[in-house]
């Protein structure tokens, strides 16, 4: 095709219908996993559909400890209080409090019930694929280099009945089995406050934004592409902190809508009535030729990302990356669909549709975009049926929309 | 969309980016690293072509071992084929999740600055920040660079301002160029 007739034709139209329904599975910005479905349809669902990873939310389902092991060459970790039982009492409440943002925001089944009480180990090297989540300041690997601050790893199954050190066996496809915080120990150049020492240290990095975005992947979040959310993939400035501090009237304030809508989508409350409203649609492009010829069956624009506005307030509710979807027994249809769930009913809102060339880039949420497929390359013996190939990104397109039917 | 809608739109974004100007700066594992940074705190510089991806677990964890062709290399030894290990990755039943680790395809050719040494495996240095893919202009042939973390802001409290200061979209020879500069100013 000429080159500049594949330009032209890059040019989106984006067509929305808006329907309001129950939740169902979206292209939220989450950790994905396909089941396995070369194992019996028993342990592995039989649909090739890509499912969110998620904790299971049950009482004190989520048990959470922490190495009270600090480094002191250099000290990373910097509080207010300098006494040994006050600097882990300082740290302790920072995490709490983290927790206890995600805990609290209503239209979820997640609550604080769904932790368990906070431990704490006096061991090193207490994060590892053991089954148990964990929070270690002091533990080094290999994965640190120059410039990393903190990182999560989250463990999830492809099927149930895994077991991962002394952990119990999975449950559900997708179910988290361990997921470990990593705090940088060993740079000298970078420490982490907690709040009440975050004033007395400006170069310091404030430990409860961080803890609480790394508790967001730990949940199952990938990142977000919105600017004031707080899985968008950029932390605070040293000295200060994201949003606004928790307080017991609000104890989520540090979120965004988007990152409240996301958990209500993946912590979704059979009960609740409020927000279970939904806006689908797929982002089309004007030429079909201009879509990837090197990806087969791509007929949408794949990897744009799609934001929910309130009409009335102009408030960003929720965002999603969207582009694909996917029905029973799969796999992944890349048809350009997108869909935001868990919206609050008898609102109004406007639909914005965006290439990822913009804040944020296809890399800072790959997580999201490269497990949606498998098939016999990636799986040996993967049935061809149920088997698809993840494109590539649009990354240049523009939309232009059409009024709703 | 009418105009006066999109200029609301706009209006919205642009408050919403003030209120966070103040605390958005920094990827959320990652410390911004400067061009100069990413050199100096590299072993070697290559440019290399995907081979393909291995996922093992060791000492516990799982880790995805991605091997390139090395097509050059501006800076440091490398011999013709690298090893370059990441957090994460697919083993047997499990998935292991890290955010901003770069993720590589059949086909990708980049330019990595890398820290560790021959005979064992490499890591990339910033992850991200230290990830160039290479991709051809389709307009003009040539080939251009852009940096995994280029949309990164950064905040410069002097100025009051954000600025991306990321590699996006460079021909080659200028990023070539570039990198031959910042070896040098770190010799002297």
């Amino acid at each position: 095709m000429p080159t500049s007739l594949r330009k032209l034709s890059a040019v989106a139209l984006t067509l929305f219908f808006t329907q309001w329904s129950a939740t169902f599975a979206g292209g939220y910005s989450f950790n994905e996993i396909v089941p396995d479905v070369r194992e019996p349809a028993g342990v592995s669902g039989g649909s090739a559909c890509p499912l969110p990873s998620r904790q299971l939310t049950s009482p004190a389902a989520i048990a959470f400890r922490w190495s009270t092991v600090l480094g002191n060459n250099p000290t990373t970790i910097l509080t207010q209080d300098q006494t040994a039982a006050g600097r882990l009492n300082e740290i302790e409440q920072a995490i709490q409090q983290s927790l206890s943002v995600w805990s609290n925001v209503s239209g979820t089944a997640l609550t604080s019930a769904s932790f368990a009480p906070l431990t704490r180990v006096a061991s090193s090297n207490l994060c590892g694929s053991d089954g148990i989540d964990s929070i270690c300041f002091d533990q080094a690997d290999s994965a640190f280099t120059p410039g990393v601050l903190a990182f999560t790893r989250v463990i999830t199954a492809d099927q149930i009945g895994i077991q991962l050190g002394s952990g119990a066996p999975s449950t559900q496809v997708g179910q988290i089995l361990d997921a470990d915080i990593y705090f940088n120990p060993s740079d000298s150049l970078v420490t982490f406050a907690t709040p009440a020492a975050l004033a007395a240290n400006p170069k310091a990095y404030d430990l409860e934004s961080l803890l609480t975005h790394e508790l967001g992947h730990s949940l199952g979040f990938s990142h977000s592409a919105v600017w004031s959310a707080m899985m968008f993939p950029f932390a605070p400035a040293p000295g200060t902190f994201t949003g606004i501090r928790p307080t017991v009237q609000q104890p989520d304030a540090p979120l965004s809508d988007d990152d409240r809508t996301g958990l209500r989508v993946l912590y979704h409350d059979l009960t609740d009535t409020q927000f279970v409203g939904s806006i689908q649609g797929r982002i089309l492009p004007a030429n079909p030729i201009s879509l990837p010829a090197s990806s087969p069956g791509v007929t949408g624009v794949f990897g744009s990302h799609v934001v929910a506005v309130d009409a009335a307030s102009g408030s960003v509710i929720a965002g999603t990356l969207g582009g694909w979807s996917c029905r029973a027994p799969g796999p992944a249809q890349f048809d350009g669909t997108f869909e935001i769930d868990a919206l609050s009913v008898n609102q109004s809102y406007k639909i914005y549709a965006e290439s990822l060339n913009g804040a944020v880039g296809p890399s800072e949420v790959s997580n999201a975009l490269v497990t949606l497929c498998r098939n016999p390359t990636t799986d040996p013996g993967w049935p061809p049926l149920q088997a698809c190939v993840v494109p590539q990104p649009n990354l240049e397109f523009t939309a232009a929309t059409l009024a709703s039917p | 969309m009418s105009y006066v809608d999109r200029r609301r739109f706009l209006w919205v974004l642009f408050l919403i980016g003030l209120a966070l100007i103040a605390v958005v700066a920094q990827a959320t594992t990652l410390v911004r690293l400067r061009f100069q940074d990413l050199v100096h705190y590299s072993y070697s510089v290559a440019r290399v072509r995907y081979i393909r991806a291995q996922t093992r677990m060791e000492n516990g964890e799982i880790w995805t071992d991605t091997s390139f062709n090395v097509l050059n290399h501006n800076k440091g030894y490398l011999p013709a084929q690298i090893v370059v290990r990441q957090p994460g990755g697919k083993f047997q039943h499990l998935q292991s999740h890290v955010d901003g680790a770069p993720e590589f395809r059949p086909g990708d050719e980049v330019y990595l600055f890398l820290s560790g040494h021959p005979g064992r495996q490499f890591v990339i240095v910033g992850w991200g920040q230290g990830t160039f893919r290479i991709r051809r202009d389709l307009r003009t042939g040539g080939e251009l660079v852009t940096q995994d973390s280029a949309e990164t802001p950064v905040f410069d409290p002097v100025s009051n301002s954000f600025t991306k200061t990321g590699v996006k979209n460079l021909p080659i020879d200028v990023f070539e160029q570039r990198l031959k500069r910042e070896m040098l100013r770190e010799m002297e």
